[in-house]
């Protein structure tokens, strides 16, 4: 039956390929899920593929492609789901993709990474050799439910684990830790030990004990609410650290190094040797829209994916950090964005003002517009039309600069889709 | 002139883009030459900071946030009605919005008390019937309001509340009798997140105003701010939802 499957899908794939209608990632997993609902689990039990899965509001794929390039860097071969197809018709379809007319799958490793309303749906159904958390953040509000619900369906579904997965976990997200911790599973925790800030700052969601609701207590904190957290009510803290630095760092901006530790604490699990690592990552080129390099006419651009607070706080901190002077925010309010354009209000948008030109554009260009008029920010313009938002960005951009873009994550494939006349790369 | 505006439980009340009717108010002072002073009463706050309030502002949260607050403000709540009863202006969003009312009643039919404020309950309708989410618009004193939805809650108006508004596209109160929002005296409720204040600067200059008349004893007059921004952002999302729409 499955093999029938696999083969339909297989033919599907194709077709949907050849006549161009889209990239038929998610498909031939829908159909194939609609007639056998254990699709994936059948598949992959008769395999010996080890596999990874990786959940987190921010930096899933980024993580992602760092595993995938540090294994393939050892050899190994990796089957990695599509951009966007993180549901479950998304893993069945990178399944079809990945097996043989015969139902085999012939990888070492398959890193799947998790829409968050879908890690339950996935854990119950499959279990990982490796599971990565993250983090958990305020995100389209209007789609995922507020954090607390999300925190608590993986905390039940990582409870039903056995012993045979591995959690590497944030320890810097007390959420994350809390769900580690009513896990039974070995836990792998990584952190970093380099913040400066002291005073939460605004929009941080957990700060309050998960365990006891008593305030958190911080000692320095990285960014949001991570950082080096107690609750001196019930004495629950930061777990000790498997790892909290490395010698490289292939991007900038610190959620980039929260992601590259995750990367090298799996990599080290995996027995690959610190100098391989290493190696790997000095090639590392950054998925797309996520820090990607785009040059056009001898000008620069470069895209960092900003889709919810956090992101966009830590974007525009990482451009800053790099000495931008100019910039264009676009902002969609479809389905992938989440409808809700509030969160805007929840970023702080004081970096702008060092810069020489901002340009706003987008399905809501006149929501960021009123939010950068609030800041008393005067060097904006404002597009409806995102392809002339992007020739005057490109104009006003002289050869050594570069026009920095910050999306959501439609108007991040809209964007690529104009910058390179295809949809996704 | 100086305005104190007190923000009820910034740290926790915060999670749709509340800050927003906060940065929206304070702008509106400071672009006036008013200055707007922003007290942060966040939990275990001194009953006695309310006091010197001339605004109230309190946003939405997620349920085990809003426990917390609760247990907090049970100590509060006499100050806060002295407040609202004797007319300071405020508004009140979301989570905010029903814990003024009577009660709150759960999906398997438990009552949690509100503060009893507002002469208006919420039901949760449980698991089965679809939290109300999306753009909304309504029709009201202060002319068309716009924002964005997302509720699970449904609330209903009793005999000494007044509505905002009349919804023309969305959900509002209960998605069943076309009301949104209530007010009482100079206090607003709403579900509106937008956050509701920037696309809605009728109402905010409306709070502003109230807040000076009472500090101040005369009417005074609110100088003009340029608003043409705020028009295309309302015009934008008036269009996208067939609602006939004539400058405000």
């Amino acid at each position: 039956m499955n093999i029938l499957l696999v083969l339909f899908g297989k033919i599907f794939s194709l077709l949907i390929n050849s006549l161009s209608l889209g990239r038929g990632s998610t498909w031939p997993g829908h159909v194939a899920l609609s007639i056998n609902d254990n699709f994936s689990r059948e598949l992959l039990r008769s395999s010996k593929t080890k596999i990874v899965i990786i959940a987190g509001t921010n930096g899933k794929t980024t993580t992602s492609k760092l595993i995938g390039t540090i294994l393939e860097g050892t050899g190994k071969k990796v089957l990695h789901n599509k951009a966007g197809a993180n549901l479950e018709n998304g893993l069945a379809s990178t399944l079809i993709e990945g097996s043989n007319i015969l139902g085999k799958i012939n990888y070492d490793y398959l890193i799947f990474e998790s829409d968050e309303n879908t890690l339950p749906l996935i854990l119950n159904k499959i279990k990982p050799d490796f599971l990565i958390l993250l983090n958990l953040f305020r995100d389209q509000l209007d789609r995922y439910g507020e954090i607390d619900s999300i925190a608590k369906k993986w905390e039940l579904s990582v409870q039903k684990l056995n012993k045979n997965t591995k959690l590497i976990a944030n320890a810097d997200d007390a959420s994350i830790t809390y769900i580690a911790q009513k896990s039974k599973l070995k836990t792998y925790f990584f952190g970093l030990n380099e913040g400066k800030v002291h005073s939460i700052p605004h929009g941080a969601d957990t700060i309050y004990c998960p365990r006891c609701n008593s305030k958190l207590n911080f000692e320095f904190i990285n960014f949001s609410h991570l950082g080096k957290w107690i609750c001196n009510k019930c004495k629950f803290k930061r777990p000790q650290l498997s790892l909290d630095e490395f010698s490289l760092y292939p991007l900038p901006g610190t959620y980039n190094r929260y992601n590259t530790l995750a990367a090298v604490l799996f990599s080290q699990l995996n027995n690959i040797k610190n100098e391989t690592i290493e190696l790997s990552l000095k090639n590392f080129k950054p998925a797309f829209g996520r820090q990607e390099r785009i040059e056009i006419d001898g000008k620069k651009i470069q895209l960092f994916l900003s889709k919810n607070p956090t992101s966009f706080n830590e974007s525009l901190k990482t451009i800053s950090n790099l000495g931008a002077k100019n910039l264009l925010v676009v902002l969609n309010d479809r389905i992938p964005d989440g409808r809700d354009v509030s969160w805007i209000w929840d970023i702080d948008l004081s970096p702008l003002k060092s810069l020489k030109k901002v340009f706003l554009s987008g399905d809501r260009v006149y929501d960021i517009a009123l939010r950068t008029k609030y800041e008393n920010i005067k060097n904006y313009q404002t597009f409806e039309d995102l392809g002339k938002a992007i020739t005057f960005g490109l104009k006003n951009t002289s050869k050594n600069e570069t026009l920095f873009i910050l999306p959501t994550y439609s108007a991040m494939l809209e964007t690529r889709k104009i910058l390179t006349g295809r949809k996704i790369l | 002139m100086i305005l104190n505006i007190g923000w009820l439980y910034p740290e926790l009340m915060n999670v749709y883009g509340d800050i927003g009717n906060i940065i929206v108010l304070s702008k509106r002072c400071e672009w006036r030459g008013i200055k707007a002073n922003i007290k942060y009463l966040d939990i275990g706050f001194a009953v006695n900071e309310l006091e010197d309030c001339d605004i109230l502002f309190m946003g939405g949260a997620q349920d085990r946030q809003q426990k917390i607050v609760a247990s907090d403000l049970k100590v509060k709540a006499k100050k806060l009605k002295e407040k609202i009863e004797a007319g300071t202006p405020g508004l009140y969003v979301c989570g905010a919005y029903q814990f003024l009312g009577k009660f709150y009643k759960e999906a398997d039919g438990s009552k949690v008390n509100g503060l009893g404020i507002f002469d208006l309950y919420t039901e949760n309708p449980g698991e089965n019937l679809k939290r109300l989410i999306g753009n909304v618009v309504i029709e009201s004193k202060f002319g068309k309001l716009i924002g964005f939805e997302n509720h699970g809650g449904r609330t209903f108006l009793g005999k000494s509340v007044e509505h905002l508004g009349k919804v023309l596209k969305g959900f509002g109160n209960n998605g069943e009798d076309s009301f949104e929002g209530a007010v009482y005296k100079n206090s607003v409720g709403s579900y509106f997140h937008g956050p509701i204040l920037p696309k809605n600067p009728k109402l905010a200059d409306f709070l502003i105003k109230i807040a000076l008349d009472r500090k101040y004893g005369s009417r005074t007059r609110l100088s003009p701010i340029e608003n043409s921004l705020e028009e295309k952002a309302r015009k934008a999302i008036a269009k996208r939802m067939n609602v006939e729409y004539n400058k405000s």
